[in-house]
């Protein structure tokens, strides 16, 4: 190699870490700091009122995730934290597969509209987004609490009145469900839309009839979108906040209500970071797997 | 047969209809826009006729869905599924049919050895050139060994030298599988190439069916004439001499004929010679390797083209400007309906 193909390779890297040095910078201030900060508050002892104590390092966060500390300060076996993450996980398993029910044949709907019928309904997709968050759940409380619509409407059906929708894990679903059900459409719609119509033709020319077509051609084709959507589904759910707080009341905490609740009221920073650094491993494992699950195929086709 | 968006004026076939024989090679020859891939969709499924039926030996298939029509089509673009291998690909329609694993592995290895690509089975689709995808769609169609396999300017992506082979080969297939073969294409050479007969369509009618000779030598119309090969028109007065061209030669016919003629003749029927029946000026002289056409200028009309085989004595000595005389054989000549 001459020299100056060396020198013209140097000034192209010297240029690209340049051009990346903005997204860079961002990542580490807004990402990697604030995590780190968070690493170390969760290794730290907590202090009487909130806050920690600086300098004094304790592992004792990510014991009490599993353990609780007896009068004789003997450690016992204590599942509390666990079955909270379970329910966390179990209801954002139920709102992704919930989403996918209804939002895998929202976007094939959408897609197989002529272009105008379809931006139409694409922006009634988005039409929520213009309300605040708080005001649509809000809206939803009016909706499940007893006496509400959703209640007497269900007693019309011959259910007793006063169901308790509201304030259970139902509610909770509902409410998550509904937030982010456009996260779901989206994605695949996009999917869908790059979609060459004629595939599915020959699906139906070689003898396929409508569900055969459907699951060997138009799903394996949507793939990515389905992937794209039920993470952005189920990431976002598994941490969520304000749905479980305001719809599951005090009864059906999820783990962003619990990490909430310790740097809150419990004064206990370092469980609170310990809990979130279990969250966001839960969710990084999550990503492996799916990775590990939908990649592959496509990588073997290239090799 | 007919078809058209509900509520417009134009039909996109108004009033087709025809009869294709049991292992014919047919082609539906026109040019964009005639209605032949309409007519392709109509017969694979994809759309409903406005009125009128199909029938597939004998028995009506225009209600049904396309999966259930004995018909197999090989796309334009090939629509291979791009999340499979090739295997799976040319196995689709089998599986479909519920065969068991052995006979679809064993008439998925049969296929491939069909279209001559043994060795691909195990490759996505994607990555195969365009002649291969080519091939793969037709093993894939082939593979349920339709009644009717339907091809949709299969050929048209092809560059030349890959298109000749796979006329060859396509010709070969029909003949080895004894399926019927309905064949879209704008390529009139194409279509004379590999047909058994042609219909050739224009403006969503069919305007002549006939073998390519017929269609070549007997064209009905002037449509006809002028989009298949190369024709020189003759207009003028029909008189028991024969025709009257606008500078008043007259060329004798085989039937008299009275009143405003078209006539059609096609450039290679017709020789230089010092005999000749026409008279008229040289424009241009064309060499093409084995011919050489020849542009004149008769009765005022420009372009009118000759065309000989380069042989001995060819073209001796002819310089554009020279006044020539040609001799039009009235068995060349042939009188069109307006």
């Amino acid at each position: 190699m001459s020299t100056l193909q060396q020198r013209q390779q140097a000034r192209q890297l010297r240029h690209r870490l340049l051009l990346s040095a903005p997204a860079m910078a961002m990542l580490g201030v807004f990402l990697l700091v604030p995590l780190g900060i968070m690493l170390l508050v969760s290794v730290l002892q907590g202090g009487d009122y909130g806050g920690v104590k600086w300098g004094e390092y304790s592992f004792e966060a990510y014991v009490s995730f599993f353990y609780e500390r007896d009068l004789d300060d003997s450690l016992v076996f204590n599942t509390d934290y666990l079955q909270i993450f379970q329910r966390s996980l179990w209801l954002s398993v139920l709102t992704t597969a919930g989403c996918l029910l209804i939002g895998f044949p929202t976007a094939l709907y959408l897609a197989l509209q002529d272009e105008k019928r379809r931006n139409l309904l694409l922006f009634l997709v988005t039409v929520p987004f213009w309300t605040n968050l708080l005001v649509r759940v809000y809206a939803w409380i009016l909706l499940l609490r007893n006496g509400g619509l959703v209640d007497s409407g269900l007693g019309l059906f011959g259910f007793d009145g006063s169901l308790g929708i509201l304030y259970s894990d139902a509610a909770v679903i509902v409410g998550l469900l509904y937030s982010f059900l456009p996260f779901m459409v989206l994605p695949i719609y996009t999917s869908l839309e790059k979609l060459d119509w004629r595939l599915v033709e020959a699906a139906f020319d070689l003898g396929a009839n409508r569900r055969k077509a459907l699951q060997r051609v138009i799903v394996p084709l949507a793939m990515p979108g389905i992937v794209a959507g039920t993470l952005l589904v189920f990431i976002p759910s598994l941490g969520n906040y304000i749905i479980p707080e305001l719809l599951g009341g005090g009864k059906s905490l999820m783990i962003g209500n619990l990490i909430q609740l310790q740097f809150g009221t419990a004064h206990n920073w370092p469980l609170g970071a310990a809990l979130a650094f279990v969250l966001l491993a839960l969710v990084l494992l999550a990503m492996l797997s799916y990775n590990l699950r939908f990649r592959q195929p496509a990588m073997e086709g290239h090799a | 047969m007919e078809f058209g968006e509900p509520g417009q004026g134009m039909k996109a076939l108004d009033d087709v209809s025809l009869e294709i024989r049991a292992n014919e090679f047919f082609t539906l020859l026109g040019p964009s826009g005639c209605g032949k891939t309409t007519l392709l969709r109509l017969i694979a499924g994809f759309e409903q006729p406005t009125s009128g039926v199909i029938r597939l030996y004998g028995e009506a298939m225009q209600d049904l869905p396309p999966f259930r029509r004995p018909v197999n089509t090989v796309f334009q673009s090939y629509a291979l599924f791009p999340h499979m291998t090739v295997a799976q690909n040319i196995a689709f329609g089998l599986e479909m049919r519920g065969l068991g694993r052995a006979e679809i592995d064993r008439t998925v290895s049969a296929m491939l050895e069909l279209v001559k690509l043994p060795d691909v089975g195990r490759r996505r689709a994607d990555q195969l050139s365009g002649g291969q995808q080519q091939r793969i769609a037709l093993a894939r169609a082939l593979a349920n060994r339709p009644k009717v396999l339907l091809l949709d300017e299969s050929l048209s992506a092809l560059d030349l030298k890959l298109r000749k082979e796979m006329q060859i080969e396509l010709k070969r297939l029909q003949a080895d599988t004894g399926i019927t073969f309905i064949f879209v294409t704008h390529d009139q050479e194409e279509a004379l190439t590999m047909s058994d007969r042609i219909a050739v369509m224009s403006k969503g009618r069919i305007l002549q069916i006939g073998t390519p000779s017929a269609i070549y030598e007997a064209p009905v119309n002037r449509t006809v004439a002028d989009f298949i090969g190369e024709t020189n028109f003759l207009t003028g007065e029909g008189t028991p001499e024969g025709l009257r061209l606008a500078d008043g030669q007259c060329l004798a016919l085989n039937e008299p004929a009275s009143g405003p003629l078209t006539l059609a003749v096609r450039p290679e029927r017709i020789r230089l010679s010092d005999q000749g029946n026409l008279e008229g000026r040289l424009e241009d002289i064309v060499y093409l390797g084995t011919d050489t056409i020849y542009l004149l200028e008769v009765a005022g009309q420009s372009g009118f083209r000759v065309r000989r085989q380069n042989d001995e004595g060819a073209g001796n000595g002819l310089h554009p400007g020279a006044r020539v005389r040609i001799q039009v054989p009235a068995a060349a000549l042939r009188v069109l309906a307006e």
